[in-house]
């Protein structure tokens, strides 16, 4: 009887068979030790030339593509990154800086030439940049030697190493600059991550720097992707389309929070909600008005409803800040109380606000109407305009100053400058606080060194902004943003709200 | 034929003209101000100033009319304000991702509209008749937003059958067509309902025709007098085809928007926001072409179907 073949035709008859199987286990070795990190972002950068711009969407990308010469960590404090140290000069007129041993992208040494041809090009006309004037205390800006830098300042500027640590100050290789190179569409810097592709509306694709200073990334790739609508970052992250979303609804966190395969993470926000009121109207401008409007409202209540929570503030700085004066206490919900110090003011009933709201934004939409309900309480009829935000960047926050009441957020700065430049003055602030004694602290406070002084001085500014209410204050909200469960090592940098891919790893 | 020509192209060249400016004088009607909205919150008095010198914002609006023109008639775009690149290559970076996507989804409307249309005229009162019927209606009440919402929530999220995002990050290119699919039938169906109905239209106006029953008294089979009607039928659907891809071509802004798509439509939503003049002026120049271009193809196309145009 003939035997039916217990063994298959030898492997030489069938080369195709093993060919299959190699190249398979090669891709499969290949997949797995390629590991791309996809995040969804709402906005879009304008440009990747961190010196032109100052839209947080810009920074926010070119975090992984630059470096500055101190950065902020996790808990927020200022420390090294290109300058492993510095010195401040006996008379606060000079910082030296020394630098680390660092690449660019395109394979130059990181050295002291860059630092001063960067410094310069922020600081020209020519570059136009909207961050310049964070610069201005700076005469110039020194090579001493090849790893050593020292900038020259016009008086003291506590401020400067805040500016350095922020987007803005990234440091981009001097050849390029001197050659007018596009950073905008080409950006090279020594960022732990350099640039591959950028497909406007569609997403950036970054490839991992091996020679990165602080050690190579712990993923291969990275792609943002511009995903403007929450519940579409959310289906993207439900199907593992996405890694990190940087979006997520107040209305969705419960859903996030039960899935085992996700996580939801809250950090502390520098975000200041505030309502702002036009103090420059006659019926907005006794000060006892102004604050009875925040004893009507419930800002807890607000912050729960329309921002997914937060904590309540009671002056124009975030919660949680170090500047923020033990004193000051954010104002009760006293509806009473409320009542009782308009009609000591005289408030006149008939007048009805006018609440403009910015268009793109559900949540201050939602907040203007809770507000809306609340004055309605103690007998303060408001009317609510919905306008879009071209609109109301030109004839609400500037131009005219066409609103009664307005709701928006200030997002935190890494130095109080930064945020309460201005509000003093009523010319230079959209609620058109006008107080000489405010303005002159805060030039004093912009030219202290001593840190004691400075926050004595902070802290007058914002117990004043705190009597004057030039704003209904509603507090500061948490920074929400959801990942799958096995993303390690992601993070967002605090008060600059910047996106962190140097230690993100998949367990 | 030269006169013929020469007339079309002058009315195109009218046609442009008047739309760039209606755009040009309707863009600047908006409230808003260019350069503050371009500046952002952080800008200063001062930096506004700067962006208003050198955007050109800053001239009367007479000054900058008679630029533009000028300027695009020695067919120079401008720069995005935005992105601070031509807007040639912001449209050509565009273009591609809306031209996929139109495309496919018209010869996806055109599949099922045409197929389904022939087969319910050629039975009418049958079953099939009935369903096309039914069919129509009902895709052409449907909200386009709705519609992708629906079949993303189905296909992407419950089946995973299809990303729920637009595109790869890579772009265009053959895989990307699969990503396509959805959104593509999006638009197709209410427009399939359309080109459905139409044709069913003319099937059903062909069949009483003298011809169809000189063909029947004489013996020729059903699908052969079928094949007749056909073909008599097909040109009076090409104008309706035509309107529908120039349509395609010009009106992808709310599946953009819901599937995520980078291509013109998403492009000119963010340019208005922003009031990037020069954006929008270039797609809207870019519609234009493409529709009067369309329709003028789809003249021809009727010219080479119906031979009896031709001695006009």
């Amino acid at each position: 009887m003939e035997q039916a073949r217990l063994y298959p035709r030898s492997p030489q008859r069938r080369p195709w068979r093993s060919a299959v199987l190699a190249v398979a286990f090669a891709a499969l070795l290949g997949s797995a030790s390629a590991q791309t990190l996809t995040m969804a972002m709402a906005a879009q950068p304008d440009t990747l030339d961190p010196q032109v711009t100052s839209a947080t969407a810009a920074f926010q990308v070119a975090k992984s593509l630059y470096d500055t010469l101190v950065e902020v960590d996790q808990s927020g404090e200022i420390v090294p990154a290109l300058a492993e140290s510095y010195e401040v000069g006996d008379d606060s007129l000079s910082y030296t800086f020394h630098l680390v041993e660092a690449t660019f992208h395109d394979g130059t040494t990181l050295d002291a030439a860059d630092v001063v041809a960067s410094l310069d090009r922020i600081r020209s006309p020519d570059t136009a940049s909207p961050k310049a004037s964070e610069f201005a205390a700076i005469t110039s800006v020194e090579a001493v030697d090849d790893r050593t830098v020292v900038v020259h300042l016009s008086q003291p500027a506590p401020a400067l190493l805040a500016t350095l640590a922020s987007g803005w100050g990234a440091i981009l290789p001097s050849e390029k600059v001197a050659s007018g190179h596009d950073f905008g569409n080409q950006p090279v810097g020594t960022g732990p991550f350099s640039f591959v592709s950028w497909q406007r509306d569609n997403a950036v694709t970054l490839a991992a720097n091996p020679d990165y200073y602080q050690g190579a990334p712990q993923v291969d790739e990275v792609v943002i992707r511009f995903v403007p609508d929450s519940a579409v970052q959310l289906q993207g992250l439900l199907t593992g389309e996405f890694h990190v979303i940087d979006t997520v609804a107040a209305a969705d966190q419960a859903q996030i929070e039960s899935n085992p395969s996700l996580a939801l993470v809250r950090d502390p926000s520098g975000l200041a909600l505030v309502a702002a009121l036009n103090t420059r109207r006659d019926h907005l401008a006794d000060a006892r008005v102004r604050q009875a409007f925040n004893l009507a409202v419930d800002s807890q209540t607000v912050l729960d409803v329309a921002y997914g929570g937060g904590t309540p503030i009671g002056t124009f700085m975030e919660a949680g800040s170090p500047w923020m004066p033990a004193s000051i206490e954010p104002f009760a919900y006293d509806p009473e109380a409320a009542r009782a110090l308009l009609d000591e003011a005289g408030w006149d009933g008939s007048v009805t606000l006018d609440m403009a709201l910015p268009q793109p934004y559900e949540n201050h939409i939602q907040a203007g109407q809770m507000i809306q309900d609340y004055l309605r309480d103690v007998g303060v009829s408001a009317e609510i305009r919905i306008v879009e935000w071209g609109v109301w960047l030109s004839d609400v926050y500037g131009g005219a100053h066409d609103f009664d009441v307005t709701v928006i957020g200030h997002t935190g700065k890494l130095d109080p400058t930064g945020r309460l430049d201005g509000y003093g003055t009523e010319a230079d602030n959209y609620p058109g606080f006008d107080d000489p004694e405010v303005a002159a602290w805060l030039e004093a406070g912009a030219r202290e060194t001593d840190v004691e002084t400075r926050r004595e001085l902070y802290a007058n500014v914002l117990t004043r902004l705190h009597e004057g209410a030039p704003f209904i204050y509603l507090g500061t909200p948490d920074r929400v943003h959801a990942r799958s469960a096995d993303l390690q090592g992601f993070w967002i940098t605090p008060m600059l709200d910047s996106f962190d891919f140097r230690t993100a790893r998949f367990e | 034929m030269t006169r013929y020509l020469l007339g079309q192209a002058l009315s195109f060249l009218v046609t442009l003209w008047v739309v760039l400016t209606l755009v040009f004088l309707g863009m600047r009607a908006l409230p808003g101000d260019a350069a503050t909205i371009l500046g952002g919150m952080d800008a200063s008095a001062e930096q506004i100033a700067v962006i208003r010198e050198r955007l050109g914002l800053a001239g009367s609006l007479g000054v900058q009319y008679v630029g533009f023109i000028g300027d695009v008639a020695r067919g120079d775009l401008g720069d995005s304000l935005r992105e601070r690149r031509p807007v040639t290559a912001v449209l050509l970076d565009r273009l591609p991702v809306t031209l996929a996507l139109a495309a496919l989804a018209f010869v996806i409307s055109l599949a099922i509209g045409v197929g389904l249309g022939l087969l319910a005229g050629l039975k009418p009162g049958g079953l099939f008749d009935r369903v096309t019927t039914l069919f129509a209606t009902a895709a052409l009440a449907l909200p386009e937003f709705w519609f992708g919402f629906l079949l993303i929530l189905l296909f992407a999220v419950n089946l995973g059958w299809f990303p729920v995002l637009g595109l790869p990050p890579t772009g265009l290119s053959w895989q990307a067509s699969w990503h396509l699919l959805l959104p593509a039938v999006t638009l197709a169906i209410p427009r399939s309902a359309q080109v459905a109905r139409l044709t069913r239209a003319q099937v059903l106006e062909q069949r009483r025709a003298d011809y169809v029953r000189t063909a029947r008294s004489k013996g020729l089979a059903g699908h052969a007098v079928a094949r007749h009607i056909a073909a008599n039928a097909l040109p009076g659907v090409l104008p309706l085809l035509a309107l529908e891809l120039g349509g395609l071509l010009t009106g992808t802004i709310v599946v953009e928007q819901v599937f995520g798509l980078p291509g013109l439509g998403a492009t000119i939503l963010g340019a208005i926001s922003a009031r990037d003049y020069p954006v929008v002026q270039g797609v809207t120049l870019l519609a234009v072409v493409v529709y009067v271009g369309v329709n003028w193809v789809a003249d021809l196309l009727q010219l080479v179907a119906d031979p009896r145009l031709r001695t006009a």
